[in-house]
């Protein structure tokens, strides 16, 4: 459990920083492309603002125990496994969660393959700092 | 023989003064109908954005009655016009859904303009002209207030338009404006809003 937690709530907070720190900096830098949300389908009224920044430690511990379960599967450097990991996970759980969300919601493909490359640049952060930490 | 005198002096004073004094009547009402291109626009911005939203059209035209028209004068205004707010156009789809789910549609689907007075009454025949009024908004079941500049252009002795211009807030309707990916995307509280009413005045 100790190996999951541990490991899940650094990768958390990392991933609090880049991610919401590049949110930030996108959103200034290229507020084209967060247009689209101006749409009823996103939460407006700020009730579930805990939850959208609780993400990255969900993810991360979602994660780590995901490494800590299949992490003898991955091989070579801490930075090789890190991104195969990334890999594998936004194969086998974002790729099919964003085919049935754009098929499902009136959004673009921009929006959802930016939800795809945030996912998987989540995971191989993720991945990395599970491959040098909990090796 | 004195009270005699006095009694006709004043007979005759009295019917001296009903023969000439006119009392001081005011103007009679003046109607005016509110005509089917009357518009309401909306223009906002969020952090990354800026929005206009129009209601193109009023299809169902009011009448304000005006109270004492005389020209240079106050004038007390009775009547509304309402607004539906499904009518919102923001020219993107996305857009205009969210600004009617912002201004609570479901719950309080009209926008009502309650026209209270004027400073002055438009000049009728002359050139266009700035004055003041004050209206009540009620929106999103919240009634306010507002003093509201008018522009007036005058279109012949029978037709005036008017354009009235206001900066109001989200805020000021219990209104908490949008904000997403958890208050990164924020609607700035502030709209300003211009109403064009296209008038046809009958006496």
């Amino acid at each position: 459990m100790k190996k999951v937690i541990f490991p899940g709530l650094i990768a958390g907070t990392i991933l609090f920083i880049i991610c919401y720190g590049g949110l930030y900096m996108a959103v200034r830098l290229f507020p084209g492309l967060f247009m689209e949300y101006n749409n009823p389908l996103f939460n407006s009224d700020g009730n579930r603002d805990l939850l959208f920044y609780l993400h990255a430690f969900i993810i991360s511990l979602a994660l780590s125990w995901f490494w800590e379960r299949f992490k003898s599967l991955f091989h070579g450097s801490f930075l090789l496994r890190g991104l195969e990991f990334g890999f594998v996970y936004a194969i086998v759980a974002l790729l099919p969660v964003m085919w049935i969300t754009f098929s499902a919601l009136d959004i673009t493909v921009l929006m959802v393959l930016s939800w795809f490359s945030y996912g998987l640049m989540q995971a191989i952060v993720a991945g990395i700092i599970f491959a040098k930490i909990n090796p | 023989m004195i009270m005699s005198a006095l009694l006709k002096s004043l007979l005759l004073f009295v019917s001296l003064y009903t023969a000439f004094w006119r009392p001081a009547v005011k103007s009679p009402a003046v109607k005016w109908v509110l005509g089917k291109d009357c518009t309401l626009k909306v223009n906002g911005s969020t952090n990354i954005n800026k929005f206009s939203c129009i209601i193109p059209d009023y299809p169902k035209p009011d009448t304000l009655t005006i109270y004492g028209p005389d020209q240079n004068e106050p004038v007390q205004i009775t009547g509304s016009m309402v607004l539906d707010v499904q009518s919102f156009d923001c020219h993107n789809l996305m857009m205009t859904k969210d600004l009617r789910r912002t201004l609570k549609q479901k719950e309080f689907p009209k926008i009502r303009i309650s026209f209270i007075n004027l400073s002055k009454y438009p000049d009728k025949g002359g050139e266009a002209e700035l004055i003041k009024g004050t209206v009540n908004i009620e929106l999103a079941g919240v009634k306010k207030r507002y003093s509201i500049n008018y522009r007036t252009i005058p279109s012949g002795k029978a037709k005036l338009t008017l354009i009235g211009s206001q900066t109001i807030n989200f805020s000021d309707f219990d209104i908490v404006p949008p904000r997403r990916l958890g208050g990164m995307i924020k609607t700035n509280d502030m709209l300003s809003a211009e109403f064009v009413l296209k008038v046809n005045i009958l006496n």
